[in-house]
């Protein structure tokens, strides 16, 4: 390995110059123009900490991040769980498994607008294939008049767009694991399931949290699919933080407040980052690498 | 569990994921293949005569469609190409020089790619406008590019790092300069790399809806988004033409990524557990 040069640092340059012109400048901007009040971003006025006051007093803010914890959870765990087990699958040995790998991604090639078009079709309760059937059954899935309804069916879209993201991780994992580690369980008499427990699991651990860390970085940012099915109604009921944050910011104008609720997601996933950052160093230094 | 039983429960679960996977895309395709007052018959007809009248009536009825598509090729396009050539060079210094900054710019690279995406365009959607970039195919190149370049980056790294050091080191005895090196010994090596992050920045252009929302308004927006504005206000026969656009949209990206499909488990895995 080499030290850098001029010629690498000028290599390296176009990228990191991307970089901080779009993301990094723009993201510490934010902190500054939360403390201020503005309308689309200009004519600044220095408020201090009155944007955080002003959102940590609005309802619909406290709204936003109860229903984004709970979606976000609720989405992150049931999908690697889904992967987790389609995974188990897929390396266990089907037919035709490269053409089942290369199936499992097509809905990574759908749109987020077209994935909540097909959703709603699907599971209008009074003439999509799914809404109706479980309509008849007492089960109506109406998500303009009911929070959980709604909220459920964007848990179900998002974990549909994003699940090969997921499988692949996983079963890429899986299929890192050496083979004869299986053999030597299967000598001392383990079953399946035993297996699945001793070996799989534990060895999969690091990969589990890095397929965690992002799924939870990327769900925090839950935007299209509420935008697109309810618009964050009714009343407000099923918005999320990042429906919050484009209301106030696009609708209302007001990007000092805007600002502050970008500060805190900011901040909540670097949080949720370093937490799983820190479980993976530990699980890495117990040996389970 | 006999093996039998092991067997059923196998076969049961590939045809869940089969219907999962495929069904809503299916139901595009057969949706805009029927006849507009067919698409919401309940029971579904599974059965029925194919008609090509949504695609005849797209040029007519959804005149916005075309343009919009056009605009999404053309910023996918420029977005892979910019997002390309940046990553690549970026990578190879990546793979080939060591040092306390290459390493933790390297980490930081990872953390930017967590940050929320609507949260950078607060201060981004005056400034563009101040530069007098918004509504342009641009902007919507240079943040989509930017999005991906370091996840393309860190797959690149992983890429050129199989090619072995030995070749540079050859190449340079010879006397070829760094530029030489990179795309006379680098590039033709690594093209499958090239190829695995070009198609990750391909797809997510072409599909994006956030950005496009923010930063278009009428020249530049893309198919995405004028597909969402006719969904709201969509009535009767309209749902015919709307999902022959939306398969039109879809089958592209549909059939590269059912294609391509080694290249992207390759490109994700490197990309994320590498990383």
């Amino acid at each position: 390995m080499k030290k850098p040069n001029l010629g690498a640092y000028i290599l390296a340059a176009p990228v990191h110059i991307l970089l901080a012109m779009t993301m990094t400048i723009p993201a510490i901007y934010i902190f500054w123009l939360s403390l201020n009040e503005s309308t689309y971003g200009t004519g600044q006025l220095f408020v201090g900490l009155d944007n955080y006051a002003r959102i940590f007093s609005d309802p619909a803010f406290w709204r936003a991040t109860s229903n984004t914890f709970i979606v976000v959870n609720a989405i992150v765990y049931l999908e690697i769980l889904l992967a987790t087990a389609i995974a188990a699958l897929l390396v266990s040995g089907v037919p035709f498994r490269s053409l089942m790998i290369a199936l499992v991604l097509v809905p990574y090639s759908v749109s987020e607008v077209i994935t909540v078009l097909v959703w709603k079709s699907l599971m209008n309760p009074s003439y999509g294939v799914i809404g109706r059937t479980i309509a008849d059954m007492g089960y109506a899935m109406n998500w303009s008049a009911s929070p959980v309804a709604g909220l459920t069916l964007v848990a179900i879209i998002s974990i549909w767009q994003h699940l090969p993201f997921s499988v692949i991780l996983i079963y890429a994992g899986m299929t890192a694991i050496p083979g004869s580690l299986y053999e030597a369980a299967e000598v001392d008499g383990a079953g399946r399931f035993q297996s699945f427990c001793r070996v799989t699991l534990p060895l999969l651990l690091p990969t589990l949290l890095i397929a965690l860390l992002f799924r939870f970085a990327f769900a925090f940012r839950l935007f299209s699919e509420v935008g697109l099915l309810t618009g964050g109604g009714p009343a407000r009921t099923t918005e999320v933080l990042g429906v919050y944050l484009y209301r106030d910011a696009y609708r209302d104008g007001a990007f000092g407040t805007a600002a502050a609720t970008g500060w805190i997601m900011v901040v909540g996933t670097l949080l949720i980052a370093s937490l799983y950052l820190w479980l993976m160093q530990r699980s890495m230094r117990n040996g389970n690498v | 569990m006999s093996d039998t039983l092991v067997r059923i429960v196998k076969a049961v679960g590939l045809a869940a994921i089969l219907v999962w996977s495929l069904g809503p895309v299916l139901f595009v395709v057969m949706s805009s293949l029927k006849p507009a007052g067919d698409i919401f018959n309940y029971p579904p007809s599974l059965v029925f005569v194919p008609t090509l009248e949504n695609y005849r009536a797209l040029w007519t009825e959804f005149a916005d469609f075309f343009p919009a598509l056009r605009n999404s090729l053309i910023v996918a396009v420029g977005a892979t190409l910019l997002s390309t050539v940046v990553s690549f060079m970026a990578g190879y210094v990546y793979s080939r020089y060591s040092g306390a900054l290459v390493a933790s710019s390297a980490l930081y690279m990872i953390a930017v790619r967590l940050l929320p995406p609507i949260v950078v365009t607060l201060p981004l959607f005056p400034a563009v406008d101040f530069l007098g970039l918004s509504d342009t195919h641009l902007v919507l190149i240079v943040l989509y590019a930017a999005f991906w370049v370091s996840l393309v980056t860190i797959i690149l790294k992983t890429f050129i790092d199989e090619v072995p050091r030995e070749l540079d080191e050859a190449a340079e005895m010879d006397g070829a300069s760094q530029l030489q090196i990179l795309l006379r010994v680098i590039l033709p090596l690594a093209a499958q790399g090239i190829a695995a992050g070009a198609i990750f920045v391909f797809i997510f252009s072409w599909n994006e809806f956030l950005f496009a929302l923010i930063f278009t308004t009428s020249n530049a927006k893309t198919a995405p988004l004028v597909i969402s504005e006719v969904m709201d206000a969509i009535y009767g026969t309209s749902w015919g033409v709307l999902f022959a656009g939306v398969t039109v949209q879809i089958l592209p990206v549909l059939l590269l990524v059912i294609l391509a499909n080694r290249l992207i488990v390759a490109g994700l895995t490197s990309g994320a557990v590498k990383g």
